[in-house]
């Protein structure tokens, strides 16, 4: 039955209307506003999961309807919704994670005076990422992509009276852009070279799943290159990575539902959708795991060294994102997927833990916390959830995806296996580090005060945790309903046991080391910052990759900019100048010819006649 | 066929604005809130008549059905020297018509003029002069872009001109008179150019023999249908050689002539466009013009160049055009990345908004430097929606100088705080300039880059790093003003009056209205461009 | 006969050419003007009678140039008094304000 499918047009509609009717009421209603916009989300929800328990049986018919956006002569671009177990999946991702962001922030933003706006962006949010989900062109996708870009922008810069927000703000969005850009050229350069200049998901699975050969390798290779620095700047890959550490001045909810959850994941997400393309060259492919697998050892090695709790979670979810992106590009769709899902609830759980602890605390920095533990229960034993899963530990969820990405570099690439392990061992260790530091040990000066958040926080924790240790359970290794729900036909990439005793080795070595240095503190915190402070200095300033930046990109732009001003001003500008000072010279030293005397006028005028009779009769007696 | 039909409508809509012009005139000269009422209901008629044109336009046909024709001057010719012409006369007509291409144009006009009449609030002397040039200005845009005679059309751009000289000269701001000179100079030698070439068109394109049994009439006809058919015409006199014709021909245009005349219109209208290097002028205008007047001046003004291109340069002689195609690109390419890196020096945010208007025409030269149907679709579109984004970003320039009294990005900050509703409307804007979808600003620009792209690859790739600049200096510019701390003299500022905010969100909403559902826009451009356009290149070809 | 009348005309044109392009007095200059028109008059008679298409229109022509000469003199003694009233000379010297 495809009934419930055909409605998944309504389900952003929804938080759009939440979006319209928040707008509306500006910024009173306060009350009123939380309440809209929970409906919305939760109503998008229910849609939601009505269509993925309709789809869950076999063979459940994509559904697709499109209409036509512009025409112009022989060309059409068109617009239309598109459900596949994949969309349906990231449906229900979204607006769950969207619902319950929205319960938390009515107590989390309560004593924000611009609480609808807040809801109001939210929604607004929530409506653009499910368009970009429901997309079944590139070109609607593009859309949308763009959108919640500036919900996130909008939503980072949200306290806009702090200039860092503020510059965080437009770092996010320019640094994205540029990632936008090459998505951009790639669909411009699709669009010509398209049969068609179809630009639908299905057309571009038949044309490059066909092998009919109508698009050559190295244009394969550019697209599908193009398409991945779009995804490179949307998850913050490197090295189009620095926008995301930068995004947590927004609020934390935020930082839970759109840099940890959702949009972040939509390259992922992207690249998913246009897998053909990347399968079709194996250069992409390539690009795809490296870049993956560098980012996820490069952020791992950086949170290590962050002191604010925002901070560590956004390089942990560069870090992640890179798992996901090394998965597919290792061939393995349902890794990466697998990993999307799960990182979505268990990533969500961790940031509104922290927002949990912010709002008890009023600081980000760790190092003055200290022994919440047993002030914050609630807060407390969720986080530690959220940390098992994301370090790896069986049975919670992100042991089964993280263990299906390791088992897939382990067959095709050792190299990845190896960096993917490293990877695996710094996010032990930065989670224990983190956990230790703020909910054991002796409270410090900011953890006096800290209470239990209110039931409105503490149930969103809940459920993601029930959600983080079960989340795992639809694809393990003896169990592949997930892969077989999403591609078709179920991943062999499982079950060996090398990975499985390795990654919850070097989990748990993690762990332990976490407790030593940090817990138990029989090993001095100081030991690596005495003996190598360049390296710890490094990894705060994570490589120095915005200096970089900052050095060859923003100067010399300012460079230009100051030089095509000089010569905007002296050299177009004294060009027209000299033009206009030549004419009036001129002008002046004609007047100076005039004397004012009406005989010397007519002297010359007689002159002038006379000479053009003499011209006009002499020339009579010319031969 | 409408009621529409059966009234001469192109004339109410040029002239409606001259009878509010009498009215103004007849009223006591200091009751200004009578002389703005009574403009602001003059620019209603023809935005009224415009709107109900456009909904009613038969977009399937691909001539103009609202023709209008009337002989307007007639200079005779000595006859006798010829043999059995009964005629022989230069003649111009008040001709006037529209097709796809002008009528949006024309909306577009009758909409930011009826919202720049609404937005002269801040008008402080002199009431009944202002709307007097102000209503004039308007007749002579309505009149570029309705006109279908070379002359009729050089006369209303005139018009224009000498209105904006004074419009500038005297409400402007503080080196106004500088201002003025520099524009009327500047665009002066523009239509100086212009003129020489329309004379050279109609002295050799707009000749034709009439054959009337024994006579003959010999007629110079300014008429651009007359001379547009002859162009194409390659049995005209204007294509026949003296070799095909056995005769000498003082009418034909040689290649050599066509690529002069090409060369003059591009320049001609390059200049208000404007292109590189002409640009300097219309920085002074920017800063220097009262608010409502720049944002007629960069929402229609900029957009007669780009028109006339369009409507002279490129399908007159598409030819030469085409074979152009290239350096129009790189033209393009340089205008937006020249403009874009100024805007991003720029302290002055009026400055920002003139280089980021130097970037966005730089789109429209791609579009048309495409010579395909979408390239020419989005230079289109991107006038419309550049028209409509820079209108409304200087109608908030006029509200915030009014404010509070500067628009030096170093001294404004954090207004956001005290004026909500305006620094959203900025924002928005800001967002609509840089070409976020689902806001008009994004389908111009892809349509551009997307014809632009079967043809020029690099280019188009450089054309897109224009498109992060801009997301970079708008950004810069915009979050500087309504975010960040707010300065402590701001605070008592009052948001948006009503007056001001109902410009906005008419703006605002055809914005979003082109950005959501471009079609409304773009199937009245298709049916007559697309079909002329390419029937136009058919037939050179085919001669 | 022709020739002598031209003679005579090119003669007094010459003189009166000659009075007002040099003279400084200004009612000389007048009088000059006059002295040009006069030789004009001349011409006109001249060909009406003896040129190629013998016609009165010449004769009118000169009783036309005749009445605006009168009408022009009297202006142009007008202008002068109130000149010499204004400035206390008829040197056409010091008459140089389109200068300035």
């Amino acid at each position: 039955m495809e009934m419930y499918s055909q409605a998944a047009w309504l389900i952003p509609l929804f938080p759009l209307a939440a979006f319209l009717v928040l707008t509306a009421l500006g910024r009173s209603f306060r009350r009123a506003g939380v309440f809209i916009g929970s409906i919305g989300s939760l109503a998008a929800f229910a849609l939601s999961l009505l269509i993925v328990i309709d789809r869950l049986g076999a063979n459940a018919v994509d559904y697709n309807y499109a209409f036509d956006w512009i025409r112009i002569g022989d060309y059409t671009l068109r617009i239309g919704f598109e459900v596949t177990n994949l969309t349906a999946m990231m449906l229900v991702v979204v607006t769950l994670v969207s619902f319950l962001v929205n319960v938390y922030s009515a107590g989390y933003m309560k004593n924000d005076e611009r609480i609808t706006v807040f809801y109001g962006y939210v929604a607004l949010f929530t409506f653009s990422m499910l368009g970009l989900v429901l997309s079944d062109n590139l070109l609607s996708l593009y859309i949308f992509w763009e959108l919640v870009g500036v919900c996130s922008f909008l939503l980072v810069g949200f306290w806009y009276s702090k200039p860092k927000a503020r510059a965080a703000a437009k770092k996010a969005f320019i640094v994205t852009r540029i990632g936008d850009a090459g998505l951009l050229i790639g669909i411009l350069l699709l669009f010509w070279y398209m049969p068609n200049h179809a630009l639908d998901f299905t057309t571009i699975q038949s044309v490059f799943d066909g092998q009919t050969g109508a698009i050559t390798t190295g244009i394969t290779t550019l697209i599908a290159l193009l398409i991945f620095l779009g995804a490179v700047g949307k998850s913050g890959q490197f090295p189009l990575h620095v926008w995301l550490p930068d995004a947590m001045e927004g609020p934390t909810p935020i930082s839970a539902l759109i840099h940890a959850a959702t949009m972040v994941a939509a390259g992922v997400f992207l690249i998913a959708r246009t897998y053909d393309i990347f399968q079709d060259s194996a250069a992409a492919m390539e690009t795809v795991a490296y870049v993956g697998g560098f980012t996820a050892i490069f952020a791992a090695t950086v949170a290590l060294a962050q002191n604010d709790i925002k901070r560590i979670l956004a390089y942990s979810t560069v870090s992640q994102l890179g798992y996901m992106m090394m998965a597919l590009g290792l061939h393995s769709l349902t890794g990466g997927i697998f990993h999307l899902f799960t990182h979505a609830f268990f990533k969500a759980l961790l940031f509104l833990g922290a927002g949990s602890i912010i709002h008890a605390v009023h600081t980000q920095n760790i190092n003055e916390m200290g022994g919440l533990g047993s002030k914050m229960r609630v807060t407390a034993w969720t986080f530690a959830i959220g940390a098992l899963a994301l370090s790896g530990i069986p049975p919670f969820s992100g042991f089964w995806s993280k263990d299906m990405i390791l088992t897939a570099a382990l067959e095709t690439n050792p190299l990845l296996f190896v960096v993917g392990l490293a990877g695996a061992f710094c996010t032990a260790l930065y989670m224990s580090r983190l956990f230790f530091l703020v909910f054991m040990g002796k409270p410090k000066s900011a953890a006096a005060g800290a209470h239990e958040s209110p039931a409105t926080m503490t149930f969103p924790l809940i459920v993601l945790a029930v959600l983080a240790i079960i989340a795992g359970f639809v694809e393990t290794p003896w169990n592949g309903w997930f892969g077989s729900w999403l591609s078709g036909e179920p991943e062999d990439a499982h079950g060996s046991g090398v990975v499985i005793i390795a990654s919850i080795a070097v989990g748990l070595l993690g762990i332990y080391l976490g407790w030593l240095v940090y817990g138990k503190g029989s090993v001095s915190r100081t030991v690596i910052a005495e003996r190598l402070p360049w390296l710890v200095k490094l990894l705060e300033r994570s490589y120095y990759v915005d200096e970089l930046y900052a050095a060859v990109i923003v100067k010399p732009l300012k460079a230009i900019g100051a030089a095509l001003s000089v010569f905007d001003e002296y050299v177009v500008g004294g060009v027209v100048r000299v033009a206009g000072a030549a004419t009036s010279s001129v002008g002046r030293l004609s007047a100076r010819l005039q004397n004012g005397q009406v005989q010397t006028y007519s002297l010359a005028a007689v002159i002038g006649f006379v000479i053009i009779v003499v011209a006009i009769v002499g020339r009579r007696f010319l031969p | 066929m409408s009621i529409l039909h059966d009234i001469p409508v192109l004339s109410l809509i040029l002239l409606s604005p001259l009878l509010g012009l009498i009215v103004v005139l007849l009223l006591p000269k200091h009751r200004s809130s009578w002389l703005k009422t009574a403009a602001f209901i003059a620019t209603l008629i023809p935005l009224a008549l415009s709107l109900w044109l456009y909904s009613d336009y038969d977009k399937q046909q691909s001539g103009a059905p609202f023709d209008e024709q009337l002989n307007w001057v007639e200079v005779p010719l000595n006859k006798e020297l010829q043999n059995g012409v009964s005629e022989f006369m230069f003649k111009f007509q008040y001709a006037l018509g529209i097709d796809g291409l002008s009528l949006p144009l024309v909306l577009l006009t009758a909409l930011v003029t009826a919202m720049a009449a609404l937005a002269a609030f801040h008008v402080k002397k002199r009431w009944k002069s202002f709307f007097v040039w102000f209503l004039l200005l308007e007749t002579g845009m309505l009149g570029v872009f309705l006109a279908r005679d070379v002359f009729l059309f050089f006369v209303f751009f005139e018009i224009t001109l000498i209105a904006m000289y004074f419009l500038i000269g005297i409400w402007g701001y503080h080196n106004r008179e500088r201002a003025a000179n520099q524009f009327l100079l500047y665009n002066g030698i523009g239509s100086a150019i212009m003129l020489l070439a329309f004379v050279l068109l109609v002295n050799t394109a707009g000749f034709r023999i009439e054959q009337i049994g024994e006579q003959a009439n010999f007629i110079y006809s300014g008429s651009y249908a007359d001379i547009a058919r002859n162009m194409a015409d390659p049995n005209a006199w204007v294509n026949m050689s003296p070799e095909q014709l056995d005769m000498f021909n003082p009418f034909q245009m040689t290649d050599t002539m066509q690529w002069v005349l090409f060369i003059m219109l591009l320049v001609a209208f390059g200049i208000k466009l404007p292109v590189f290097p002409f640009h300097t002028w219309m920085l002074k205008v920017h800063t220097e013009a009262p608010p409502s007047v720049v944002m007629i001046h960069s929402g229609v003004l900029l957009k007669m160049g780009a028109y006339g291109l369009l409507r002279f340069g490129v399908m007159l002689f598409p030819e030469q055009a085409r074979d152009w195609a290239v350096v129009l690109a790189l033209l393009g390419v340089v205008n937006i990345l020249y403009g874009a890196v100024l805007a991003f020096r720029q302290q002055e945010f009026k400055l920002v908004l003139a280089y980021s208007s130097i970037s966005h025409m730089g789109i429209v030269l791609l579009g048309l430097a495409a010579f395909n149907e979408i390239g020419l679709q989005g230079a289109v579109f991107q006038l419309v929606s550049h028209g409509l984004i820079s209108a409304l970003l200087f109608l908030i320039v006029g509200s915030m100088y009014e404010r509070t009294g500067t628009t030096e990005l170093s001294k404004l900050g954090g207004l956001a705080r005290s004026m909500p509703f305006m620094s959203g409307v900025l924002l928005t804007a800001g967002l609509a300039s840089l070409g976020l979808p689902g806001l008009s600003g994004f389908v111009g620009e892809f349509l551009s880059l997307l014809g632009l792209f079967e043809s020029m690859r690099w280019l188009t790739a450089a054309a897109v790093l224009g498109v992060i600049l801009t997301a970079v200096y708008v950004l810069r510019s915009v979050l500087k003003i309504t975010f960040g701390p707010q300065h402590e003299k701001y605070s008592p500022l009052k948001d948006a009056r009503l007056i001001e905010a109902i410009p906005m969100i008419v703006l605002l909403a055809f914005i979003l209205l082109l950005g959501c559902y471009p079609s409304v826009l773009t199937d009245t451009v298709q049916y007559s461009i697309g079909g002329l356009f390419e029937q136009l290149l058919a037939t050179r070809a085919g001669g | 006969m022709l020739p002598s009348y031209l003679t005579m005309a090119a003669i007094l044109f010459c003189i009166g050419l000659y009075g007002a392009l040099v003279k400084r007095n200004a009612v000389v200059v007048l009088l000059s003007v006059e002295l040009m028109l006069n030789a004009v008059n001349l011409n006109l008679v001249a060909f009406s009678k003896y040129g190629v298409v013998p016609s009165l229109t010449g004769q009118i022509f000169s009783l036309f140039t005749i009445t605006v000469a009168a009408a022009e003199a009297a202006i142009g003694v007008a202008i002068l008094i109130a000149l010499f009233r204004l400035r206390g000379t008829v040197n056409v010297d010091e008459f140089d304000k389109m200068r300035r």
